[in-house]
């Protein structure tokens, strides 16, 4: 194995190189994914039937916490990465941790947002309008579910073995992951969010 | 030391972000039109989009970064596509 000690860790063999890529590649096809889930959204988000309307279930406080969380968890887990690249192992370890529990704080007000609107009678099966959001959120809440149990697992293994070119790529590629979680995020808080309790 | 684990331009960009979250927010405070609310989130989600890609994902960094941004380029043309496309044939209509 060849490795390049002008690059940072995550960079330094051709095989690390081609994984970085090669995920990337892999946040191409999430990006149409997520496409097909907000033009499902925004075809069928006025045909809420004689159940609730956007308005009347979405409530602006847990969605404000959760972006805060989840805003706060990508520069955690970017300033993980700054400090695996300085060769800081425990400080990285810190910051990643942060990063899962403020995840998990995420799913926790998500959880908690999911039994409000079940408990208003807006469930999945209630309108078009609240399957395509429930898809659509759930959707995302499931990769950052994925993505606390992936994280999990690179942190133990770093503790294992330290910071080696396979731990680091992992972990690098772990952080384009969760950061892209974050962008998705920001799209569903700004267009079906905001865009929903906008006063017309 | 805590210089050193909280880059100035990473300190920047959370900062920015929280910024354009508040911004994003002003559309439910201000009596506004409805284009004028859908331009301030689409300015907003872009710039908070740009944000993350180009520093926090660091896509400019590597050899390889004509491929990536062509990647993500044409991944955002077909989601742009599906989304404009659905809206056109459902909602809109086109005759």
């Amino acid at each position: 194995m060849k490795i390049d000690e002008s690059l940072p860790l995550e960079y330094s063999t051709e095989e690390n190189r081609l994984k970085i890529l090669g995920f990337w590649i892999f946040l191409g096809a999430e990006i149409a994914l997520f496409s097909t889930l907000f033009a499902v959204y925004f075809a069928l988000e006025n045909r809420f039937g004689t159940g609730p309307s956007a308005q009347e279930i979405f409530h602006m406080p847990p969605v404000m916490i959760e972006t805060i969380l989840l805003l706060t968890s990508s520069f955690t887990i970017g300033l993980g990465i700054h400090a695996m690249r300085l060769g800081l192992k425990k400080a990285m370890m810190t910051f990643f941790v942060i990063t899962l529990v403020l995840g998990l704080g995420f799913l926790g007000v998500e959880i908690y947002e999911f039994v409000t609107y079940v408990n208003e009678g807006a469930t999945i099966q209630t309108s078009a309008f609240l399957s395509s959001l429930m898809t659509l959120l759930g959707t995302h809440g499931l990769h950052v579910t994925f993505g606390l149990f992936w994280g999990t697992s690179i942190l133990l293994q770093v503790r294992k073995r330290g910071l080696t070119p396979q731990t680091a790529n992992k972990s690098f590629i772990f952080s384009l992951y969760w950061h892209f979680l974050d962008v998705v995020w920001i799209f569903i808080f700004s267009f079906v969010y905001l865009k929903g309790l906008m006063v017309l | 030391m805590m210089k050193q684990l909280f880059p100035k331009q990473h300190v920047m960009g959370f900062v920015f972000s929280l910024v354009l979250s508040v911004v994003a927010l002003s559309v439910l405070a201000f009596d506004m039109s409805y284009k004028m609310g859908m331009a301030i989130l689409l300015v907003t989600a872009i710039a908070q989009a740009s944000v993350q890609l180009l520093l926090f994902m660091h896509i400019g960094e590597s050899e390889d970064k004509k491929t990536l941004y062509t990647n993500i380029i044409y991944a955002l043309f077909v989601g742009v596509v599906t989304i404009l496309g659905t809206l056109l044939t459902m909602i809109w209509g086109y005759q």
